[in-house]
């Protein structure tokens, strides 16, 4: 039995540029894989290469054992991408949308018609099929956008950051779609750069960095590569580039970055380095305007593995 | 089967689009009866009188020959004569009202049946081409004129008598002989009209306009492509199992479909309300139409791959649209334009699709005339497609 996903050494240049820098991994079948990273770490050229828009520089991958180099039509067939955009008609009716979409994955007549219907139930749209893609909130918009991928029921689904500037009501719908087409036996490979979907959702998860992947495993084990340190976030009243500097210095500091004015430390001992940071803070008299002790998570993971917050 | 789908979706989408019916449809037939009635004022009154005005100054019209003479000039249906003073005559030849002036002298008659010398005087300016058709025109009248004299006089040798019935008898022999045609005249074309529309303003005004607001339809074809691209569908198909030469495909088919459809339906507008037979010729006039459809549907294409936004469409479409229909001769005809504009209008596939078109219409010729216009456009018509698959690899 072939893994549902497999990459092997993938890389891809534009110019002088290393988008992705020899990326390997594989997913199991009926498995949710994620890949978290921040914008710019290759994510999005990473499915690209998978879904045949690019083709590698280097490496190879395949989707339920064909090679994307060698048998893209096969590949493809196993395939079905959700799109960080929405790629869709707006001057056509939701119905018509994915009507289209059918033919283009092969289906015809019958078939077509009861997928076409089963499709809309599953995003919850059946009762405005018949309104123009046009009309419809961003959220329904993304939900049409991941029904036009499941049409054919493929083995394997992409789906490319597909709760980008929705609603809470639409992400929730959204996640809780994957998990029952995960339930349903499809292997879904999930990009992102929000954690807490890579957390809620994942079997593993691949965290992503500068075209490379630097860490691999479920959420237990990413966890555990931080040692048990704590992030402790934190605003104070002067210019950060003042006091992160002395704060660097500060004994049990590993990691320390900032993000929209909140400056995140990755620590061994929160109760021991806390106080030192308040003395570091007022001997150039500065004040500390608030502080939160975070238990270890993905962010935490992240930033321990590249020095700088997800966040960015 | 799914580049169907793919035409089909295209074809939905424009034509779902009102904007679409006013450019494919409501536009042209307007401009056509516009430009017609513009080409009808210029060219084609069926009832203004085209024969060359002469003016005649007969000083003596009861005489034999003055009267022979003028019945003939008279009569004609080449030269439309006008009776007046020389003073008169003068004055409308300088302002161009006539084209000459034939001037028969006093005694022209007598002396002429006397047997001695008579001359008529034309006088036409040499620089203008009425002016020498007339001279060829009255050549003939005249000099039959002059040798049933000659005949009379032979005949009246011995009998004075015989003259008046015998100049009566040639001149008549001579009147019916003119009449008939003694040499049939094989052409492979026939003979062009002196009229360049062909005795019909819309044979230029159907036809032009056909070939105009097909590359004009461009502006909603084209930019399905330029949509499919922006909101990234084009790259969603790209993830289907479709091959690129299949998505090419589909859009190209929705292109030709609406060209021809659009092309058909002036066609048969033209045909049956403005009475331009394009039905002479079906099969020709089918060939150069779908000769046409696939050269504008590759140029649209074309535009669709190039330009990034619906602006650029639309700013393309004009360009192409003005630059074939200008020097390609939808607007006027080549060849009253003349010199460098005319030969380089005529490498235009846009001439190429006029020429076709009129061949059948205006030149009355037969199916194999299109061949070449067509092959011509079909040419153009793979080299553009062959531009645009190099672009769409790149984009």
């Amino acid at each position: 039995m072939p893994k549902a996903i497999e990459v092997n050494n993938l890389k891809k240049s534009f110019g002088e540029l290393q988008a992705v820098q020899g990326v390997s991994f594989s997913a199991e079948a009926g498995e949710v894989l994620s890949l978290l990273g921040p914008n710019g770490a290759g994510k999005s050229t990473t499915i690209s290469m998978l879904s045949g828009l690019l083709a590698p520089s280097d490496g190879d991958a395949s989707i339920m054992g064909h090679s994307i180099s060698r048998e893209p039509l096969l590949a493809k067939s196993a395939l079905g991408v959700v799109p960080q955009d929405i790629a869709l008609y707006p001057d056509l009716s939701a119905r018509e949308n994915l009507d289209f979409w059918g033919k283009m994955y092969g289906l015809r007549g019958g078939a077509l018609k009861t997928r076409v219907g089963e499709v809309l139930e599953i995003i919850g749209l059946s009762d405005r099929q018949k309104d123009k893609v046009g009309t419809f909130s961003g959220g329904m918009k993304r939900r049409v956008n991941i029904g036009a991928a499941l049409l054919h029921k493929p083995k394997v689904i992409i789906m490319d950051e597909p709760t980008v500037g929705i609603d809470p009501q639409s992400r929730r719908h959204i996640l809780d779609n994957v998990k029952l087409l995960n339930s349903q036996g499809m292997t879904v490979l999930y990009t992102t750069h929000y954690m807490e979907e890579a957390e809620e959702l994942s079997n593993h998860i691949a965290i992503m960095d500068k075209g490379k992947i630097v860490a691999m495993g479920t959420y237990r084990e990413l966890i555990q590569l931080v040692g048990g340190q704590t992030r402790i976030d934190l605003s104070v009243n002067i210019e950060k580039e003042r006091i992160i500097p002395a704060w660097k210095t500060v004994e049990g500091v590993s990691q320390i970055d900032s993000t929209n004015g909140t400056i995140s430390a990755i620590v061994t001992d929160s109760n021991l380095v806390l106080p030192k940071l308040f003395e570091t803070a007022a001997k150039l008299n500065a004040r500390i305007t608030s502080v939160e002790i975070k238990e270890p998570n993905l962010e935490t993971v992240f930033m321990h593995l590249t020095g700088k917050a997800l966040r960015d | 089967m799914r580049i169907f789908d793919l035409t089909l979706k295209d074809l939905t989408q424009i034509l779902r689009d009102k904007k679409s019916l006013l450019f494919l449809v409501a536009m042209p037939i307007v401009f056509t009866l516009f430009m017609g009635f513009a080409y009808r004022g210029n060219s084609s009154d069926e009832n203004a009188d085209t024969r060359i005005p002469l003016a005649v100054v007969d000083p003596e019209p009861e005489s034999r020959l003055n009267k022979m003479l003028l019945s003939r000039l008279d009569s004609s249906d080449t030269i439309r004569t006008v009776h007046l003073s020389e003073a008169d005559a003068i004055e409308s030849l300088r302002k161009s009202e006539v084209a000459g002036v034939l001037v028969i002298p006093v005694g022209f008659s007598e002396q002429a049946e006397a047997g001695k010398e008579a001359q008529l005087k034309l006088i036409a300016q040499a620089s203008s081409s009425e002016g020498q058709s007339l001279y060829q025109l009255l050549r003939v009248p005249i000099s039959q004129l002059m040798s049933a004299v000659e005949i009379a006089q032979i005949s009246a040798e011995n009998n004075a008598n015989e003259f008046a019935p015998t100049i009566e008898l040639a001149w008549s022999k001579w009147e019916v002989q003119s009449q008939r045609s003694l040499v049939r005249v094989e052409q492979a074309a026939a003979q062009e009209t002196s009229d360049w529309a062909g005795g019909n303003p819309y044979n230029q005004a159907s036809p032009g306009i056909l070939v105009q607001f097909a590359i004009f339809g461009l502006v909603t074809s084209a930019q399905i492509l330029v949509q499919e691209r922006k909101s990234r569908t084009l790259q969603r198909l790209m993830t289907t199992a479709m091959r690129p030469w299949e998505i090419v495909a589909g859009h190209l088919l929705a292109m030709f479909t609406l060209t021809f459809l659009q092309t058909a339906m002036l066609v048969i507008f033209g045909q049956l309300v403005l009475s331009v037979n394009y039905f002479r010729e079906p099969l020709g006039t089918l060939l150069v139409s779908v000769a046409l459809g696939l050269w504008v549907a590759s140029l649209g294409l074309l535009i669709g791959v190039v330009a990034k936004e619906e602006q650029q469409v639309i700013l393309f479409s004009m360009i192409a649209m003005f630059l074939f229909s200008a020097l390609g001769g939808t607007w006027f005809p080549l060849e009253a334009a003349g010199g460098a504009f005319a030969a380089i209008g005529k490498l235009l596939p846009s001439a190429w699709a006029m020429t076709g078109l009129q061949n059948i219409l205006i030149r009355g010729l037969s199916l194999s005339s299109t061949l070449l216009p067509a092959g011509i456009l079909f040419l153009y018509a793979v080299g553009f497609f062959g531009l645009a698959v190099w672009r769409f690899k790149k984009v």
